[in-house]
């Protein structure tokens, strides 16, 4: 019997739906079927047409099958697609599967018809399975691989990755995705691999390649695990495409020796700083006093004057080139050790302890901590700190310094306050910088290193220092230092 | 000005390529009033030269102290301290080096005390104070 005559549109859509479906009459007689539907059940469309659908339900199912045929029919107020039964169809080859039904109800003036999804529940679970699409959209490429190295499976981003289609991979040896220069290595490392199988890093400390369909090589990472299924043995390979990280490894290797050039050449000029710089500045120093030792009976004032200005300005030229190497010398060759920080403090007040005395100030130490950091550089700190606080001192009134800690988040806090002249707030960041100084040399000595240092110090412990300033009142300078567990 | 003698003092040899320094250097040795005879050596190779021609004649006394730079030209201070270690000369054991340079490098320091266990490390310029500081290191005064 052939089938009734549908439309051109309707046999195309049909064809095209993804789902095996059949149009039966009110009987259950079978007037249309799709190309999915032939597949499931295994035959021709023409050996189903005419036949009644109960003829391929299994014969435990018949009278399930029947009462939810008829009450679909009989009840008027079906709803589309709500109308659902789990059964086992017998194929036109007897074997019996489980599926999936689902009754739709097709009412018109002329006759009705009855729209019946076979859905195979396998199909069903594999695709509604999160294992089956936690693997489809992993970021990772898979390949299932058995063990003559034939492709069981492979994931949507192997397809991307390589750019096969599913259907040009499975069957095939994986050597068609290894460069032809890898693929003796890689033979040689299977076999390793199955007399020895476990989870394992492939090539670990050497660069893996795949090639793809176009011929290009793209380098990967690649993980395998040893998989048995049924008795049988196959190897899971998980890809990652590392062209982004080789990129940006290649990058980083350009920077560090790029860093590493300007490392070498800012150590060589400290040196040159701290050597060739100062030998004839100390030369001319010690030329001027014996010129004034020996000619000063000859000399007028005003010749007098000049050398004596002459040699300010080459001390202070020494002074700075010494400051200079100093501060790049800052933190060489020195080790993190337990540093307790009263100890410290204790120490630097009693080093500093005529300047204490002679300006009257009142130092107050609350308990700090005992961490690790470098000792010698934290003595330096405090050192300037607490000299500065003495230096800058408020002409109205005795120095009051108070040293506090406190445990924050990550690390420690530390507080160096006085009651000095203070800094202008748009001079604050200033201070920190190399020989910058906010006074004269007239009002108060220096060549404004003393905070560089104190930067350079906690720069030197991944750490932070800032100040807290009023004019005229104070400041407080504040520094964390993090502790890394 | 009454000249005076440091005990076991008879002979400086200055080792240093700036003619600057080596003037100044004499000149403040001069001026501490001790009694020594001075010598110059521009390099570490010349002053190795000097060490084995020295001794020979009153005109090349050999050297009690040596004041040792570090950047020359031919052969520098390390250099040079490399070679004298090989020397074999009886009175090696009685002569004192001390480093006189205008490094201030942490690095130079230790390798001068440490490693070459030199007794002193001088950062130039020399001052009779300097001065007088080596010679109480290197040339105490011995009780008879």
């Amino acid at each position: 019997m052939n089938e009734k005559p549908y439309n051109v549109d309707f046999r195309l859509s049909a064809e095209a739906m993804p789902k095996a479906f059949v149009l039966t009459d009110q009987n259950g007689s079978i007037t249309f079927t799709n190309g999915q539907a032939e597949k499931l059940f295994l035959c021709k469309r023409n050996e189903l047409i005419g036949k009644n659908i109960q003829t391929f339900i299994s014969e435990k199912y018949h009278l399930i099958f029947s009462s939810f045929f008829s009450h679909i029919f009989n009840d008027k107020d079906v709803i589309p697609n709500t109308h659902t039964q789990r059964l086992f169809i017998s194929k036109c080859n007897g074997k019996e599967v489980p599926v999936k039904i689902e009754l739709n109800p097709l009412r018109s003036r002329k006759n009705s018809m009855v729209l019946i999804k076979i859905i195979e529940t396998d199909e069903e679970w594999k695709a509604n399975h999160p294992l089956h699409w936690i693997v489809e959209s992993a970021p990772n490429s898979f390949i299932l691989v058995d063990y003559s190295g034939q492709i069981v499976m492979v994931n949507k981003q192997t397809e991307r990755l390589f750019g096969y289609t599913r259907g040009e991979l499975i069957g095939k040896h994986m050597d068609i995705l290894i460069p032809e220069r890898l693929r003796a290595y890689h033979k040689k490392a299977s076999r390793e691999f199955y007399t020895n199988a476990q989870v394992r890093q492939m090539g670990v400390g050497r660069d893996l390649f795949g090639v793809k369909k176009d011929k290009t090589e793209v380098p990967v990472e690649i993980g395998l695990n040893p998989v048995k299924n049924n008795g049988a043995y196959y190897v899971l390979a998980s890809i990652i495409d590392i062209t982004e990280r080789k990129k940006i490894e290649d990058e980083l290797r350009l920077y560090t020796s790029r860093l590493e050039n300007k490392n070498s050449e800012l150590e060589q000029f400290t040196y040159i700083a701290s050597h060739d710089l100062r030998e004839p500045l100390n030369s001319i120093i010690s030329l001027i006093e014996l010129f004034i030792e020996n000619k000063s009976q000859e000399l007028g004032t005003d010749a007098l004057h000049q050398l004596a200005y002459i040699n300010d300005s080459v001390s202070r030229m020494r002074n700075l080139v010494t400051g200079l190497s100093d501060y790049a010398r800052l933190g060489k060759n020195a080790e993190i050790e337990r540093v307790d920080f009263n100890k410290v403090v204790e120490e630097v007040i009693s080093d500093l302890k005529k300047i204490v005395a002679d300006s009257k100030a009142k130092i107050t130490v609350e308990e700090l901590a005992v961490i690790p950091a470098m000792q010698i550089e934290i003595r330096l700190l405090f050192q300037n700190l607490i000299s500065n606080a003495l230096k800058y001192k408020s002409p109205n009134r005795d120095p009051e310094i108070k040293i506090s800690a406190q445990k924050v988040k990550g690390g420690w806090q530390f507080a160096v306050s006085d009651n000095g002249i203070g800094i202008p707030y748009d001079q604050k960041d200033k201070i920190f910088i190399l020989f910058q100084r906010l006074h004269g040399r007239n009002e108060y000595g220096g060549i404004g290193l003393g905070l560089a240092h104190c930067k350079k110090i906690i720069d030197l412990h991944d750490g932070k220092i800032w100040v807290e300033s009023e004019l005229n009142r104070g400041s407080i300078f504040y520094f964390f230092i993090p502790i890394n567990n | 000005m009454k000249m005076k003698k440091v005990n076991g003092l008879n002979c400086i040899l200055l080792v240093d390529d700036d003619e600057i320094s080596n003037y100044l250097n004499r000149l403040v040795i001069e001026k501490s009033g001790v009694d020594v005879h001075v010598e110059v050596a521009l390099n570490g190779f010349a002053a190795l030269e000097y060490l084995n021609s020295s001794g020979q004649s009153d005109a090349r006394p050999e050297p009690d102290l040596i004041f040792l730079d570090i950047n020359m030209p031919r052969m520098n201070g390390w250099e040079f301290l490399n070679e004298y270690q090989k020397l074999k000369n009886k009175k090696k054991s009685d002569t004192s080096i001390a480093m006189l340079s205008s490094s201030i490098d942490i690095d130079d320091m230790d390798t001068a005390l440490k490693k070459y266990e030199l007794p002193l490390y001088i950062d130039k310029p020399l001052t009779t104070s300097k001065l007088e500081e080596v010679f109480g290191k290197c040339f105490p005064v011995r009780d008879n």
